[in-house]
C-alpha cells in the first residue's frame, strides 16, 4: 500500500543523508514501530510518508502513485487520509478541545468553511464521537492547554480520527508521557489500529512498548534500515547492534 | 573583576564617546536649570483652568481618539496578512517576502507628519488625512513587530495543520493566530497610545482634535486653557492604557 523505492533525504547543508537508501513497502493492517537512537531518522522517515518531508532521491508510492509526481490536490488528498500525531501534541492553543478535533476535517472543508467555522451539525457530532473513542472524559468545550499530557494526546489521535484515516503515523507520541499513560496511549492506538483495518506506523523511543505492540518493528541506523522483522526476531543483539555508540 | 572581559571595557570606552558627543551636540548642561524660576512663573499662568470651553474640548478629545482608534485598527488589520507574508517561515516564497519586508520598512520609515503634509496636498487638511497617514506608520509598524511574532511561533501546530491535509495558509492562520493573539492585542494597544500623541503632533498641521486646540491655545497665549488640554490628554492615554491592561487580562 506504502512504497519506498531508494528513498534518500539529505538536509540542505548536511553531509550524511539523513535518510540513506530506504527499500520496504508497508501493507494494510500492519502495525509498525519503528526504532532507532536518537539521529537515526526516524522522523525524517515518518514525514515522507505523508509528503512533510520531500525527498532527495528516489520516490514514495501510495497504492500505485509517487507522492512527488502529485499535483498539490492530491497531495493534499493522500494528508487528509493519513491521521498523524505528534511527541509535543501540536494542538491548537487556546482553543477547545472539540474545536481541535474540528481541525482535522479541514482537508475535507472549503476554505470559507473552515475560516468560518461552518460545520454541519454531523461534524460536530462526529467530533463527539471520536472523544468517546478515544475515551476523553473531560468537557468538549474546555481549552486544551488544561489537559494532562495523556489528555492531549487523547484529543490529538481524536482528531486524527475525524480525518477517517486509512494510515496512522505517530512521531513519538508518547516520549513525553509517563510510562503508564504511555503504554495507556498504545493501547487506544492498537484497539483503533484493529478496529478500523489501518496501516499505523509509530516512531519509539522503548523497545519494550514496540515487542508489546507491534506487529512488526523495523530499526534505523545513521539514516539506514538496518533490521525489518517481527517482535520475536528483533532480540538482544539486534537491540545491542541498533542503540550501541561505537559507531 | 570575573564579570568583565576586556573587549566590554571597549564597549564601555566607545559608549563614552558617543555619550559625551552627543551632550555637546544637544547642549545638555543641568546648570542650566538655575532659572528654573521662570518654568514656574510660566506654568502659573496655567491657572486657574478655564473650563469655559470643556464641553468643546471634550468633543476635540473624542476626535483625537477616533484618529489614534482608527489609525490603529485598520493599521492591524492591513498590517495581519502583510505580516504572515513577510514572515520566513509562512511566506509563500522568497519574492514575496522581500517585497512585502521592503514595503513595510518603508512605510516605517516615513513619520506620520511626512505622510500627512503629503496627504494635505490632496486631502485638504482635516482628520482624515490624519488617519490616513497614521494608518499607513502603523502598517510597517505593526507588520514588523506581528511578522517576529509570527515567526518565533511554535511550529508544531502548523505542521499538523499540513498534516491534515489544511491548505497552507488555512493551517499557518489556525496555528499561529491563537499563539500569537495576546502579544498581538499589547502592541495594538500600544500603538494605539502612540497614535494619540501622534494625532497631537498632526495637530500642527490641521489635523484637528486637542493637539491641534493645544497649538492654537497656545500659540494666542490662552495658558488658561492650555492646561485643560494637557489635562485631557493626559486623562486620554491612561485609560487608554487602563482599557488595554484590563483587556490583555481578560485574553491570557
Ligand atoms: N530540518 C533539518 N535540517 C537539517 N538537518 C536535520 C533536520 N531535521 C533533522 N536533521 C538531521 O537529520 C538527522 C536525522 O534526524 P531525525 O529524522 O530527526 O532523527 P530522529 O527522529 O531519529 O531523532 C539528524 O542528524 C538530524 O540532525
Ligand atoms: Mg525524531
Amino acid at each position: 500500500m506504502i512504497e519506498f523505492k531508494s528513498v534518500s533525504v539529505t538536509y540542505p547543508g548536511a553531509k550524511e543523508p539523513a535518510l540513506a537508501d530506504v527499500n520496504i513497502t508497508f501493507q494494510k493492517g500492519e502495525f509498525v514501530c519503528v526504532l532507532g537512537r536518537s539521529g537515526a531518522g526516524k522522523s525524517t522517515f515518518i514525514r515522507c510518508i505523508n509528503g512533510l518531508q520531500p525527498v532527495s532521491e528516489g520516490y514514495v508510492k501510495w497504492e500505485d502513485k509517487t507522492l512527488s509526481e502529485m499535483t498539490h490536490k492530491e497531495t493534499l488528498e493522500v494528508r487528509r487520509k493519513t491521521g498523524m500525531i505528534f511527541q509535543h501534541f501540536n494542538l491548537i492553543p487556546r482553543m477547545s478541545v472539540v474545536q481541535n478535533i474540528l481541525t482535522g476535517l479541514f482537508g475535507y472543508k472549503k476554505s470559507y468553511e473552515n475560516l468560518l467555522g461552518l460545520f454541519k451539525s454531523s461534524d460536530r457530532l462526529q467530533a463527539l464521537e471520536a472523544i468517546d473513542q478515544v475515551e476523553l472524559t473531560v468537557e468538549p468545550t474546555r481549552r486544551v492547554e488544561k489537559l494532562s499530557g495523556g489528555q492531549k494526546q487523547r484529543v490529538a489521535i481524536a482528531r486524527a480520527l475525524v480525518q477517517n484515516p486509512k494510515v496512522f503515523l505517530g512521531d513519538e507520541p508518547v516520549a513525553s508521557l509517563d510510562p503508564g499513560t504511555a503504554d495507556r496511549i498504545f493501547q487506544l492506538l492498537k484497539k483503533t489500529h484493529v478496529k478500523r483495518n489501518l496501516v499505523s506506523i509509530i516512531n519509539v523511543h522503548d523497545v519494550i512498548l514496540a515487542k508489546k505492540f507491534a506487529t512488526r518493528i523495523i530499526a534505523l541506523k545513521d539514516g539506514k534500515l538496518v533490521f525489518d522483522g517481527t517482535p520475536e526476531e528483533f532480540d538482544d543483539k539486534v537491540y545491542a547492534d541498533i542503540y550501541n555508540h561505537s559507531s | 573583576m570575573v564579570w568583565f572581559k576586556r573587549s566590554q571595557f571597549l564597549i564601555l570606552l566607545c559608549l563614552t564617546i558617543l555619550v559625551i558627543g552627543s551632550m555637546k551636540l544637544t547642549e545638555f548642561d543641568l546648570s542650566k536649570f538655575r532659572d528654573f524660576q521662570n518654568m514656574g512663573d510660566f506654568l502659573s499662568k496655567w491657572f486657574p483652568m478655564n473650563t469655559e470651553s470643556l464641553p468643546f474640548l471634550f468633543q476635540e478629545s473624542l476626535l483625537t481618539i477616533a484618529i489614534a482608534f482608527l489609525g490603529s485598527l485598520f493599521g492591524l488589520i492591513i498590517a495581519l496578512p502583510l505580516s504572515f507574508m513577510a514572515a520566513r517561515n509562512t511566506s509563500k516564497n522568497r519574492f514575496v517576502f522581500s517585497v512585502t519586508r521592503f514595503l513595510l520598512s518603508f512605510l516605517r520609515s516615513v513619520p506620520e507628519f511626512v505622510f500627512g503634509l503629503i496627504l494635505l496636498t490632496t486631502l485638504g487638511p482635516g482628520p482624515f488625512p490624519a488617519v490616513i497617514a497614521i494608518i499607513f506608520h502603523n502598517i510597517g509598524v505593526l507588520g514588523k513587530l506581528i511578522s517576529e511574532l509570527i515567526e518565533s511561533a511554535d511550529k508544531g501546530p502548523m505542521e499538523a495543520m499540513l498534516a491534515v491535509g489544511a491548505k497552507k495558509w488555512i493551517g499557518n492562520l489556525f496555528a499561529v493566530l491563537p499563539q500569537i493573539w495576546p502579544n498581538v492585542l499589547s502592541q495594538f494597544f500600544y500603538r494605539f497610545e502612540v497614535a494619540i500623541r501622534t494625532s497631537l503632533i498632526l495637530g500642527l498641521i490641521g489635523g484637528g482634535g486637542i493637539g491641534q486646540q493645544l497649538f492654537i491655545h497656545f500659540k494666542t497665549f490662552q495658558y488658561q486653557l492650555v492646561s485643560v488640554d494637557v489635562l485631557l490628554i493626559m486623562i486620554m492615554v491612561i485609560m487608554v492604557d487602563y482599557i488595554g491592561s484590563k483587556i490583555r487580562e481578560k485574553v491570557i
